[in-house]
């Protein structure tokens, strides 16, 4: 199952709330300071819905992977179980 | 080892490089930049074999400064010119400003002044200028959008063990790229809870 942890910090809230809009993720919380963002299938993220810069776009993984990055473009963030 | 005592520091007094464009070096930190001369050392070269000297500070806010030396009657040498490079760009001095409005500031003076931006953008947790020194050294003004705070602390260790531990592999294979971080601290992080 692909996953991802967040830090709870606002830079990276954007994350959390793509997530909470997608059908079939799930956003748990914990360990303490994190957030889980979890699929059974894939994880896809839009760099432009998130309004990241480049700088944090490409660390926005920065807390943590489950997985594997299946593609990481200007735009797109895929991720596939391990 | 004894633990050691508590040691305190009380943020940067000086940094310090070589030039040997003296007057170029004055005319951009001192009338560019708006960064007052403070204090200026002249001295005999000494132990043996150093050369003459000057040794000269620009305040850059809040008790700190930037210094240079200036070797007299000596060439640069290659190995301290800058070369288009990650690495050489890597070693640089960041100056904060207390906010956005403060940030524009700085933007519009460069600008005014005819010293080109290399880039801006914003980090994580703070937004940037840069540009660059007459003598090639990369010059940063930024300020920090949030404090840091113990997250940011906790998270940077679990990042840097799960770093260090891929390094201390010694193995090409095993520390590729920093999706072997991610993953490392991902399947550390993934334990606490399940």
């Amino acid at each position: 199952m692909p996953t991802i942890f967040v830090l709870d910090v606002p830079e990276f809230e954007p994350l959390v709330a793509q997530a909470r809009s997608q059908s079939g993720v799930t956003v748990t919380e914990g360990p303490s300071g994190y957030w889980r963002i979890a699929s059974d299938t894939e994880l896809v993220f839009g760099r432009k819905a998130l309004g990241f810069k480049p700088a944090v776009w490409y660390g926005a993984l920065t807390g943590g992977l489950v997985g594997r990055v299946a593609e990481f473009g200007r735009d797109t963030l895929r991720i596939t179980g391990a | 080892m004894s633990t050691p005592i508590s040691a305190p520091l009380n943020g940067v007094h000086h940094t310090a490089r070589p030039t040997w464009k003296l007057r170029e070096t004055i005319e951009f930190y001192r009338d560019k930049l708006g960064l007052p001369l403070v204090h200026a050392i002249s001295a005999r070269g000494w132990p043996d074999g150093h050369p003459d000297f000057l040794h000269f500070f620009f305040d850059s806010g809040n008790g700190s400064t930037i210094a240079f030396f200036y070797y007299i009657g000596t060439e640069r040498p290659d190995y301290t010119k800058p070369v288009a490079s990650h690495f050489y760009g890597a070693t640089h001095t960041a100056w904060q400003v207390q906010d956005a409005a403060d940030l524009d500031k700085w933007r519009q003076r460069l600008e005014q002044v005819g010293v080109p931006l290399r880039y801006e953008t914003r980090h994580e947790i703070i937004e940037s200028l840069y540009f660059t020194d007459p003598n090639g050294y990369p010059l940063e003004v930024t300020y920090q959008l949030r404090p840091m705070n113990q997250l940011d602390a906790d998270d940077a260790l679990r990042t840097m063990d799960a770093a260090m531990a891929l390094e201390d592999a010694r193995d090409p294979a095993v520390f590729k790229g920093i999706d072997d971080v991610w993953q490392r601290k991902g399947a550390a992080l993934l334990k606490e809870v399940v």
